[in-house]
């Protein structure tokens, strides 16, 4: 099975971060780049899958050349071949953009490589935007269908059968390949490198792919303009009901909303 | 400061340090006090081949620097002291082998550590501990073997080895010289454990007896040739010991992360305790000694790697580093006041894994007697 995963680079999530004071700046002074926790989720799905059929994997991601350092990451722990996507014409692209940039270089990774992949792998939203958009915009620019908030997944016959997480509990859905899949957290976590093979992922290529060798893809003009930048508001301190009996609170909750006119 | 080290090894310390923090650290707090051996954390050790960063890049290790892997290790030891005395003991247990070992031998040792398997280093004995030639542990050759016989104790891994390196009389009369070296594999007969010892700190590594009864093992066993048992003995001590020095500089650098992190947020008199300056003192001895310490570290390991003698290096590496841990790590319990002897905070357990460096390895008095030797000479 042929697989490519697209991934993005993200500020580290596990750090708090804020705006520059008095700007809709926001302050990535000495904060680290990780690859996004859901595509490395869609990666180890991948690797996984990968290892139980055969196939390849691809990492492809889009951004400047420092991206290149989560290519690597994920040449170390699944990944079998790894590109940069990366042109001055693509800054400022919106997730729209990306896809119609990704689905051009899906293309022509597919035209190099003489077979199409099967399975394009994208995590479920990036942790720094958290849109979730770019998945289904992809399998739109594609052509091809989509199943989203995967944890799981097996191949079958004619294509996929994957487990999808929504707000009420799981859902079998197959589909035919090729398809597009976005993954949610799955029951394991991404595996660690090996120090052998992230000695080797430090050494192997990373090719960088150029507007001029997409052909002429256009991302577009943005279809999403940022109105304002801000930090989430500070909530306030929280006012703890704690009476004898559950009614009791109840009753005085209920009171001190009458009070504040909110009923 | 920290080890200065290549591009390569500070991407593999990002990976290890991102390892150690979430499958060691908070984990080894139970292995610590129950004083089980948690065998799931080495298996990922194992996965990520933290276990095999000293073996010989051509008997399959990594061919990093000993300096870059003295920066990982230190990750590791920050994590849990325990944790990486276990991974360190195999180096140690290999070490003879790679010193004076066949070419069979040596391919040997490495691929059972390369597959996942630890090495043991016994040489101490109920009876010989600073004075190592005091053995009575022996091995009379038989045909094309030899058959061991007696008891070595305080075994690093000795519970969980897959092979082992053993000192043994081959020639009573001849004292030191008397003394050979031998492999064995787990499994042999004759070769058991015994008590196991319920210590004070590095709880997360094991350290047991091990017997050695009518234990038959091939002549072709023998590492280097008879009587030069003591001679690569003390060579691999020689090595070995940088590498707690190492592993007591990362315990000492925990305390004073720990003591800086602590009183920046305890409040006293209306403002966080670090801003007194009688703390601030503290952590620049913390930092001064460390520092050193660390330094010793990579000095004693980089003439190793340039091939000039280090016996006197490391010993002083060993030593000092180990010392200044249980400096640093009391000093910590200070600064974090009636909290820091409290088991629900990290420091009290830092000075337990602390104090062993000053013992084991050669004891801080013996390590005095090798400086000593080294910088007076014959007189």
């Amino acid at each position: 099975m042929e697989i490519l995963v697209c991934l993005k680079q993200v500020p580290d999530d596990s750090v708090e971060i804020r705006l520059k004071p008095g700007t809709e700046e926001v302050n990535l002074d000495g904060v680290a780049n990780v690859v996004n926790a859901f595509d490395t989720y869609a990666l180890e799905m991948a690797a996984r899958l990968k290892e139980a059929v055969g196939g390849s994997v691809t990492a492809v991601t889009v951004g400047p050349e420092g991206a290149k350092d989560a290519v690597k990451t994920c040449l170390a722990v699944g990944a079998n071949q790894g590109y940069l996507i990366s042109d001055p014409a693509f800054e400022g692209a919106d997730t729209l953009g990306r896809s119609k940039i990704l689905a051009a270089a899906i293309k022509r990774l597919e035209t190099e490589a003489g077979k199409p992949f099967d399975l394009i792998f994208c995590g479920r939203e990036a942790t720094d935007r958290a849109t979730g958009q770019l998945g289904p915009q992809l399998a739109e620019t594609l052509g091809v269908g989509v199943i989203t908030d995967l944890v799981d997944i097996e191949q079958t016959a004619g294509g996929i059968c994957a487990k999808q997480e929504t707000e009420e509990g799981y859902r079998r859905v197959e589909a035919a390949t090729p398809c597009v899949v976005t993954v949610n957290k799955p029951a394991y976590d991404p595996r660690y490198p090996t120090i052998k093979n992230k000695m080797a992922a430090r050494k192997m290529p990373i090719p960088v792919l150029s507007a001029a060798e997409l052909g002429q893809v256009d991302p577009g003009q943005p279809g999403v303009h940022v109105v304002k930048v801000y930090e989430p508001a500070k909530r306030q301190a929280g006012v703890k009901i704690k009476e004898e009996t559950c009614a009791d609170s109840a009753i005085k909750a209920v009171g001190m909303m009458a009070e504040a006119k909110l009923l | 400061m920290a080890y200065l080290i290549s591009e390569e090894a500070q991407e593999l310390l990002g990976a290890v340090k991102d390892f150690c923090e979430k499958e060691v650290k908070e984990q080894c707090k139970e292995y610590d006090r129950t004083g089980e051996w948690p065998k799931e954390i080495y298996d990922k050790a194992i996965e990520m081949q933290l276990h095999m960063l000293e073996v010989p890049e051509e008997y399959g290790g990594m061919g990093l620097s000993r300096v870059d892997v003295a920066a990982l290790f230190e990750e590791m030891a920050k994590a849990d002291a325990g944790f990486a005395t276990t991974i360190s003991a195999s180096g140690l247990g290999t070490k003879p082998v790679l010193i004076a070992g066949s070419e069979e031998l040596k391919k040997r040792a490495c691929q059972i550590i390369v597959d996942g398997g630890f090495g043991a280093f016994c040489l101490t004995e109920p009876g010989a501990g600073s004075d190592a030639s005091a053995g009575k542990t022996v091995a009379v050759k038989d045909g094309d073997s030899y058959v061991l016989n007696g008891r070595k104790c305080f075994i690093t891994n000795g519970g969980v080895a897959s092979f082992y390196c053993v000192t043994a009389m081959t020639d009573k009369s001849a004292g030191v010289k008397g003394i050979s070296m031998f492999f064995v594999e787990a499994g042999t007969p004759g070769l058991s454990t015994g008590h196991e010892e319920d210590k004070m700190g590095i709880r997360t590594s094991n350290t047991c007896d091990v017997v050695f009864e009518d234990c038959r093992i091939p002549a072709s066993n023998l590492i280097g040739a008879e009587g030069k048992g003591f001679s690569i003995a003390m060579k691999t001590l020689d090595q070995a010991r940088t590498w707690m020095g190492c592993i007591a500089t990362g315990i000492a650098q925990r305390a004073m992360e720990e003591a800086i992190a602590y009183t920046k947020e305890r409040v006293q008199f209306g403002k966080p305790v670090l801003k007194n300056q009688a703390l601030q003192f503290k952590v620049a001895d913390m930092a001064i000694k460390i520092e050193t310490a660390r330094q010793m570290v990579a000095h004693s390991l980089t003439r190793m790697d340039q091939g000039l003698t280090y016996s006197k290096e490391s010993a002083i590496a060993k030593c000092y580093a180990s010392d200044i841990a249980m400096e640093v790590a009391s000093e910590a319990i200070q600064m974090f006041g009636g909290y820091g002897y409290s088991r629900e905070y990290p420091v009290e357990k830092l000075l337990r894994d602390a104090k062993i460096f000053q013992i084991f390895e050669g004891t801080n008095e013996v390590q005095r007697i090798v400086v000593a030797n080294n910088t007076i000479g014959r007189f």
